[in-house]
């Protein structure tokens, strides 16, 4: 009998989850470990548990408002270096530098200047996603195949009439492609900055779960958090491939 | 274009003169609360206060010691697993895309975890290091193996080389630059986590310092502790970068 | 041929690259000068670097020559005349987001054509090429010989008196070209267009021109002037013909010691 490699992996998966039921239940203290049938009678009991589910709406609500910020400051940010060379040549540098500055050494002073609610969050979500945003569009307006602007050049085509109908489709792809690496920053961003500190965020409730010893219900919770990072880094990947059709 | 050049440098040099001279006239004036931007002078002068005092050491071998056991146990299982399962296509399309996977999960999610179990201390810091360093290496080492081409292992195999022949002197040379990528990024990838963590919860280690002098309202000397731990990653950044180069070009 | 029969005129074309007194400045075309009839076909062929893509560069405005002028239809040259000159590429100029016909139709946007008119115009165009069927395709899914009469159709649909071609042939193999060629013939005969084409193909530059200007090494001077007196459309027995032949092998005994010059080899 053939075992195809995807009925192997689930296999592993659920093997790996008894050994998971088995070891705790055996050698687990109660305390500090947890076995899935328990997290998911905590996950149930979560989904009903009104404040916690705030909370996670609220991560979303910070997840998606970082996002968007990043696309609406990077995308023209990153046009006017693609384009202009003087400004690219002289900025861009920064932009790079910036980026490879370990973010978590200014995590205590985004809280100071943002405070603890969902702000502080947006903000370090923020500037974690601008920065591959800004880096994908100039690649993709620097990318451009010189023959096309030539060939749209010579049909009679206006600068703006290039820029619309040859740099900015061009573009496209590349821009998905640095939505996907964005996402994954805004959710590293996002969640470092309330497990740091959160008044009504999911990170009140990993530290409270965490103090008091209840670890069913810490592990429900990041299944929960860990399952609506998997679907927007899913959504993320499925649009920079649709995206991207005519570049493959 | 030696002239564009020069430009830019001005330019870059004028925009970075402009902030320090902004934060200064900031710090002068008292125009921003001084709890969140201390004057420029105070900051720079705890910068090298704490340099010439060497009180970073307690916090930096916290950290680096985090490090450093973080990055042995991502190292030794990923590229031990990694190349266990590189041995067969089969494997390869069970486990790859397992770990891929995986890996798209934001794994500071394991942090909270991994505090209720290990506590506050280091261990919870080589766990998460451990943890976010594993993925690149073991992908790396898949890649790296599955890539050494089957004309090569077929040639030797033909020539009557032993399994540890063929490993040492077809397949790791081949997989190495690969493999060598992953521990890299691992590397960095462990450190910003392990920064990361001491920032969230730790009693010691450069993160945590960091968030002591924010709590105590202690400004000026956080800021030095920010301008130090960027100077490491960059010292570290560099270091790897040139190790990398050198380990190519070696007995390459 | 008095010169207000001529629809280009170059006269005394120079170009270099590069700062004067730089070491590195090229020279890529030196005091060139020529005149094209209307309804004529041109072929411009001579080794690598000699220039002759330059030319055409400068012949439909996209470059400024360093010293000298073109006039088309007597009219100086100051940059592109979309509504005179069309280009066809070696490379696929298509933009590979858009299907063949929406292609079509963005050059004539760009042109100025009138929006009711593109469709029609557009689809008259991919029909002189053959490529009616394949309109709604996008040009990933097309062969090289089909990208490049789908860039036809793009030229066509702007309804230019004067063709430009670099080498529009030169990515495909010997029979595609070959068949190609004969097709660019007929719609030749059929619409009196002026065309200037590039090519490093000695057989095709006979197949097709009306006359043949021969290039140097670099810097490119036009060496000489070949008539191929024959009309068109040409048909496939021209191909294997005598006649062409003996032109052929005219044209390698003028290129020949060029082409060596360009190799660097110096050998008598």
């Amino acid at each position: 009998m053939k075992l195809g490699p995807g009925t192997a992996r689930v296999g592993v998966i659920i093997l790996l989850l008894i050994l998971w039921e088995l070891g705790a239940r055996l050698f687990g203290d109660p305390l500090f470990m947890s076995p899935p049938s328990d997290v998911v009678v905590s996950l149930v009991g979560l989904i009903g548990n009104g404040p916690v589910m705030r909370a996670l709406q609220t991560t979303l609500y910070e997840l998606v408002t970082a996002f968007l910020m990043a696309i609406v400051v990077g995308v023209p940010l990153g046009l006017v270096l693609g384009l202009q060379r003087f400004a690219r040549g002289s900025f861009y540098p920064i932009v790079v530098m910036l980026y490879a500055i370990p973010q978590a050494t200014i995590l205590p002073l985004m809280i100071l200047a943002f405070g603890i609610g969902p702000e502080s969050k947006i903000a370090f979500g923020f500037t974690h996603s601008v920065f591959p945003i800004v880096i994908a569009v100039v690649a993709g307006v620097q990318d451009v195949k010189p023959t096309l602007l030539t060939c749209a050049r010579s049909m009679g085509a206006s600068r703006f009439q290039t820029f619309m109908n040859v740099i900015l489709p061009h573009m496209i792809p590349s821009l998905f492609t640095g939505m996907r690496v964005a996402m994954t920053g805004d959710l590293l961003g996002v969640l470092l900055a309330e497990l740091y500190v959160s008044q009504a965020g999911v990170g009140h409730y990993t530290r409270l779960f965490t103090e008091s010893f209840q670890p069913a219900k810490l592990f429900a919770l990041v299944a929960a958090l860990a399952a609506i990072a998997v679907v927007l880094n899913e959504l993320c990947r499925r649009a920079e491939r649709r995206m991207s059709r005519w570049r493959a | 274009m030696k002239g564009a050049r020069l430009g830019y440098r001005l330019v870059q040099v004028g925009f970075v003169a402009v902030l320090l001279l902004v934060w200064y006239w900031v710090g002068r004036d008292e125009l921003v609360s001084p709890i969140l931007l201390p004057p420029l002078p105070a900051c720079w002068d705890e910068f090298l206060a704490l340099l010439a005092s060497g009180s970073y050491w307690p916090d930096l071998d916290v950290t680096l010691y985090e490090l450093v056991v973080a990055f042995l146990i991502a190292a030794s299982f990923g590229c031990a697993i990694g190349y266990v399962v590189s041995r067969s296509r089969f494997s390869i399309r069970v486990f790859d895309p397992l770990f891929a996977g995986l890996y798209s999960i934001p794994a500071i999610l394991l942090f909270p975890l991994y505090v209720l179990f290990f506590g506050l201390g280091a261990g919870s810091k080589i766990a998460i290091g451990a943890t976010i360093a594993f993925f690149p290496v073991v992908l790396n080492t898949i890649a790296g193996f599955d890539y050494v081409d089957r004309a090569y292992v077929t040639a030797a195999r033909s020539m009557g080389a032993s399994e540890l022949q063929m490993f040492w002197s077809v397949m790791m040379p081949a997989a190495f630059p690969i493999v060598l990528a992953g521990l890299r990024v691992g590397f960095i990838l462990a450190f910003l986590s392990i920064l990361g963590s001491e920032t969230i919860a730790s009693l010691a280690g450069l993160g945590h310092r960091i968030v002591s002098y924010a709590e105590s309202m202690d400004p000026a000397k956080m800021f030095a502790y920010i301008f130090f731990a960027i100077l490491i990653a960059f010292l570290l950044n560099g270091g790897v970068s040139l190790i990398e180069a050198r380990v190519k070009r070696g007995p390459g | 041929m008095s010169r207000g029969d001529a629809a280009i005129s170059v006269a005394g074309v120079s170009q270099a690259f590069g700062p004067e007194g730089d070491p590195r400045r090229v020279v890529a075309l030196e005091s060139a000068s020529l005149e094209v009839a209307r309804g004529e076909l041109m072929c411009l062929i001579g080794p690598s670097g000699c220039g002759k893509s330059t030319l055409l560069n400068v012949i439909g405005g996209l470059m400024t020559p360093t010293s000298g002028e073109v006039a088309i239809d007597g009219e100086r040259m100051h940059g592109p005349l979309p509504k005179k000159v069309a280009f066809v590429f070696q490379e696929s100029a298509l933009f590979p987001w858009r299907t063949v016909l929406d292609n079509v139709k963005l050059g004539m946007a760009f042109q100025g054509v009138a929006r009711a008119e593109r469709e029609p115009r557009a689809m008259e165009a991919l029909g002189a090429v053959g490529l009616a069927d394949f309109a709604h395709h996008y040009p990933a899914q097309l062969s090289g010989g089909m990208k490049q009469r789908a860039q036809l159709a793009r030229a066509l649909g702007l309804k230019t008196d004067i063709l430009l071609m670099d080498e529009p042939f030169a990515a495909l193999d010997e029979q595609t070209r070959m068949v190609l060629g004969e097709d660019l013939s007929v719609l030749l005969a059929r619409t009196g267009k002026t065309i200037v084409f590039v090519t490093h193909s000695l057989g095709e530059a006979v197949f097709l021109a009306d006359r043949v200007a021969v290039f140097t090494a670099r810097p490119g001077r036009i060496k000489t002037m070949i008539t191929v007196e024959e009309g068109h459309p040409r048909s496939r027995s021209f191909m294997t013909s005598d006649k062409l032949a003996r032109l052929r092998n005219e044209l390698y005994e003028l290129l020949h010691d060029e082409i060596r010059k360009t190799m660097g080899d110096t050998r008598p």
